[in-house]
């Protein structure tokens, strides 16, 4: 700034020194000192011009560039010290609207958005056939398939396979077992990845070869941690279901695995597949599909030549394995898609949010844009004054948008904190597990990008259409009469449209908070139709004592029997999945139901339950029968539908002794109908489900419940030790109360949400009404002068006020109806998306409409009453 | 309508072609020594026999320019009436641009004057 202004005076004197030679010369030549002076102005020009011309001539563009933005922000700065009212608001406005848009901004982000910690994660596509139901849709094959694809295809550079499996952990032989999620990966999986270990090595060729020959893991980054972080762990040896390991790697610590949601904390070679499992067939079976396959493109291979290669791939199989791979299409999708459509519920929330937040940021920069107009009468005469004495429009608009900028970074910066707080929220949601599925929503460099282009993007909105109109002033008007400058009649329309817009947006923001807290809160008191207490959960899996089927039924048998015999039990049950953490589906061909051409079974959620889950968790059976213990392998198939499965494929048809075929196995029949509940999330829309008997299908893992007369939490201890006196080193996992579960995963999740939408609703309404009470108060200051005029003819308060809140209430009302129209858009919409059962019905209108309307006539009934205690003589006295 | 752009053309080129000739003016004035602007812009004037009306406001951001490329070089010094004053004078860079610029002139007035007055050469 010293340098500067040292540059500037150098300049200065030089101007003055020509000046008063000039000045000087005219005099000899005979002119009057007066004249001489002016004739001397008049040769060189504009002085202010050329100073600033000759300032940038001596410097050069990008120094004088840089120059005048130090100026301007200096400038900027000063003024807003001087204003603190104006920058505090302005300010704060853009930090609702950033901060809200950066909080949501790392919801999608940790939803949906961010890449996978890998070099050129964009290359990495996923490949399989789709297996999908009404709420995800994902790409998986067989093992047999992946390695005929792997071998077949040409335009990915190496594609790798990895599944995801949940086995007993030790890191010593014989101490007691965790269960850990781990992943059981191709030999090229790292290599694939381009991962190099933070420790040791990957995998070699050879280790994928041979089956259940090479035991060797590498273990993520936070296992090693939690083992101590020992750089001496290559080597050792680490026991995964039984079986000795030899740790060979250690992952580094920001890669999180190959799955967006999924860490897993070992790896292990898929040849060790069969003996992890006492299962032989898992790298045969042709059937299902257990692998997701990934794979980097070739460079120069485009999407469509990938898919064309699939294609021929796929008919090949089909050729070849008719009867497994009939009608299995083989599909391509980005990183990207593969994360959006596998779960739709994600995405739709993340849409939302980002929608919502969206509107929230243009709510606050149709405020900041306001208060600069606002500001335009103002400042009419600096820049009427500037423009005088030769400074360019440019230069100006330029300036005033450094203020913008200035304002918008300024309001970026303070909504990092806000945008923290609302992650801070986020976290709470938890995922109720002993695994690490668990979305992290991180304020990280990527969020931080994302504010200042939110900052960018609305020093645009509000500031450019303000700069333009503030200086097209018009120079004789704005010196005459200072701070009444007639305006004209478009501006003051585009701030009524301003207004409009912000009571629009809203609006729409209001109704669609109060309708997903209502949403929320009916489903919340409505439950999720079973119980939500006095249960204590844990969770088991024999597989991973390599129990074979019929032992880990005689260990159930004796689980439950021995368990409800505790003080304090009143039943135990079992059953496969907790509320979307262990359900899986299965496809299913209902008997004489006709699918459309090209389909022959459908994919539906199912549970494996004991004959005691019904009357333990609550759901009646409304017509047929629960399990029975006799419903047992050698006894015929049964299965029990929900009310929503009958009704859809068997309408206006008794169920009961109807089959249904389960993955192309046997058929089974109906004995009973359950009643409907939510299976995944609460709100969700009834779903067509079927529970089938446990004892009827091959094992696997299975949560005991055991109801309790008082409380269940009592109950936890006494189950472990019962579950460790049967079976001594299978660990327990997940072992909690209902109360517990019920609060973080149904509860929690609502809650969350409620409290995010209605915090963006609230921050509208009051962004809209500072807007509006700006305008007010703005055109009241204007008309003072009218309003003089009219009380000296006549007028009494009760007037003018009437007069003054119906101007400030007519753009509230155009606004309203504006919003009523977009928030039905958004309701179509927000059911299409989000598969919640509520409509945005008149009721919740005839909430917030009152609710904004009474909150709009405070807005302009301040500057209204101020325009009534108007005393008319000192008004016309102004001028 | 139509002419619009074409005007616009005409008055950007006669900025460029003075802004040129300007810089190369000041030089010239300056192969004679030392000056201080005003000097610089009465002596332009009165070269010319007043032909050429220099605006004495755009006099200065050329001799900054001319500073800054290292055409001129400006030292603060006395002037007659000791008075602190600007004084440009010629870089060796400066003489070296000037041979090369009215050269360049020579042969440009010469062929424009060919063409416009053929009969005369």
């Amino acid at each position: 700034m010293r340098l500067s202004r040292r540059g500037y005076e150098s300049i200065s004197a030089e101007i003055q020194d020509y000046l008063d030679r000039e000045t000087r010369r005219n005099i000899d030549s005979g002119m009057s000192p007066e004249d001489a002076a002016f004739a001397a102005r008049k040769k060189l020009g504009p002085t202010a011009r050329v100073l600033e011309e000759t300032r940038e001539a001596s410097l050069g563009i990008l120094w004088r560039w840089l120059e005048l933005l130090w100026r301007d922000l200096h400038h900027g700065v000063r003024m807003f010290a001087a204003n603190p009212a104006f920058t505090f608001t302005a300010v704060l406005s853009l930090a609702c609207g950033a901060g809200a848009n950066v909080a949501m901004f790392s919801v999608a982000d940790a939803l949906l958005l961010r890449p996978l910690p890998v070099p050129h994660p964009r290359e990495i596509m996923t490949v399989g056939s789709e297996y999908h139901n009404d709420n995800s849709s994902v790409l998986r094959t067989s093992y047999p398939n992946y390695a005929d694809i792997r071998d077949h295809a040409r335009a990915f550079e190496s594609l790798f396979a990895y599944s995801f499996l949940t086995a007993g952990f030790a890191a010593q032989r014989g101490s007691a077992p965790m269960v850990k999620l781990g992943a059981v990966v191709s030999g090229n999986f790292f290599e694939a990845m381009e991962v190099q270990p933070q420790l040791g090595r990957r995998f070699r060729p050879e280790e994928d070869q041979v089956r259940g020959r090479d035991a060797v893991i590498v273990l993520s980054y936070s296992l090693w941690e939690e083992l101590g972080g020992d750089r001496n762990i290559i080597g050792r040896s680490i026991d995964i279901a039984g079986i000795p390991f030899t740790v060979i790697g250690v992952a580094p610590e920001n890669f999180t695995g190959p799955d967006h949601l999924v860490q897993p904390s070992f790896y292990v070679p898929a040849m060790m597949w069969p003996r992890l499992f006492a299962d032989p067939a898992t790298l045969d079976d042709r059937f299902t599909p257990r692998m997701t396959v990934k794979g980097r493109l070739k460079p120069g291979v485009s999407f469509s030549q990938a898919q064309a290669e699939l294609d021929t791939i796929a008919s090949g199989l089909e050729r070849a394995h008719p009867d497994t791979n009939r009608n299995q299409r083989l599909l391509l999708r980005t990183e990207f898609q593969t994360t959006a459509l596998g779960n739709r519920v994600y995405t739709a929330l993340a849409s939302i949010l980002t929608l919502l937040a969206a509107a929230v940021l243009v709510v606050a920069c149709a405020n900041v844009a306001g208060l600069l107009t606002s500001r335009a009468p103002l400042r009419a005469r600096e820049i009427a004054l500037r423009l005088a004495i030769g400074a360019g429009r440019a230069r100006l608009i330029r300036q005033l948008l450094t203020e913008s900028s200035l304002i918008a970074f300024a309001g970026g910066l303070a909504g990092l904190p806000l945008a923290y707080a609302c992650i801070l929220i986020f976290r709470r949601v938890r995922l109720v597990s002993d695994f690490m599925i668990q979305p992290h929503f991180e304020l990280d460099q990527r969020a931080l990008l994302f504010s200042l282009a939110v900052a960018m993007g609305s020093v645009i909105l509000f500031g450019l259409i303000p700069a333009i109109q503030t200086t097209r002033t018009n120079l004789t008007s704005a010196f005459k009469a200072g701070a009444g400058v007639e305006i004209g009649k478009r501006r003051l329309w585009g701030r009524n449209l301003l207004v409009a817009i912000q009571v629009a947006v809203s609006l729409v923001l209001l109704t669609v908070a109060a309708f997903a807290a209502n949403a929320f809160r009916g489903e919340l008191t409505r439950g999720m139709g079973f119980r939500s207490d006095h249960i204590a959960l844990m969770t088991v899996d024999p597989r991973i004592l390599h129990y074979t089927d019929a032992q880990s039924l005689r260990f159930f048998d004796t689980l439950t029997e021995r368990a409800a015999a505790l003080p304090g039990v009143k039943s135990a049950a079992l059953t496969s999945g907790m509320l979307g953490t262990g359900l899986s589906y299965a496809s299913v061909q209902p008997e004489g139901f006709h699918f459309p051409l090209g389909q022959d079974s459908a994919n539906i959620y199912y549970d494996r339950a004991d004959e005691n889950y019904f009357s333990t968790i609550g759901i009646p059976v409304l017509r047929g029968r629960a399990f029975l213990k006799t419903d047992s392998l050698d006894a015929p198939s049964v299965a029990i539908v929900n009310e929503t499965f009958a009704a859809h494929y068997w309408p206006n048809q008794d169920p009961l002794g109807k089959r249904i075929r389960v993955n192309n196995l046997r058929w089974a029949e109906v004995v009973g109908v359950a009643k409907n509940s939510h299976y995944g999330f609460i709100g969700e829309p009834p779903r067509a489900f079927f529970y089938l008997p446990y004892r009827q299908g091959p094992q696997g893992n299975l949560t005991l419940l055991a109801a309790s007369a008082g409380g269940s939490a009592s109950l936890i201890e006494p189950l472990r030790s019962l579950i460790a006196d049967i079976a001594p080193s299978l660990p327990v996992y997940d072992a909690q109360t209902m109360e517990q579960f019920y609060a973080s995963k149904v509860t929690g999740f609502g809650s969350v949400m409620v409290e995010v939408i209605s915090a963006m609703g609230l921050m509208g309404l009051t962004l809209s009404m500072i807007g509006l009470y700006a305008l007010m108060s703005y055109s009241v200051t204007r008309r003072t002068r009218e309003i003089g005029i009219r009380m000296a003819v006549g007028a009494d308060r009760a007037n003018v006020m009437q007069m003054v809140v119906r101007q400030g209430m007519l753009p509230v009302l155009f606004g309203i109806a504006l919003g009523r129209c977009l928030s039905a858009g958004a309701g179509q919409w927000l059911r299409a998306v989000f598969p919640l059962r509520y409509e945005i019905g008149p009721a919740i209108y005839w909430l917030m409409v009152p609710l904004l309307l009474s909150v709009a006539m405070l807005a302009a009934f301040l500057p209204a009453r101020r325009a009534s205690l108007v005393d008319p003589i000192t008004a016309l006295r102004e001028e | 309508m139509s002419t619009g752009p074409r005007q616009n053309l005409a008055a950007k080129d006669r900025i460029d072609l003075l802004q040129g000739t300007l810089d190369m003016l000041i030089l010239r004035t300056l192969l004679f020594g030392p000056a201080h602007g005003h000097t610089i812009a009465h002596s332009i004037e009165s070269g010319s026999d007043e032909v050429l009306q220099v605006e004495h406001g755009s006099l200065y951001p050329a001799l900054h320019r001319l500073v800054r490329q290292g055409l001129l070089s400006a030292k603060d010094g006395l002037s007659e009436n000791n008075r602190k004053a600007k004084f440009y004078s010629l870089t060796a860079k400066g003489r070296r641009h000037l041979m090369r610029e009215s050269n360049k002139w020579d042969r440009l007035s010469a062929a424009i004057g060919r063409i416009m007055r053929p009969t005369e050469s």
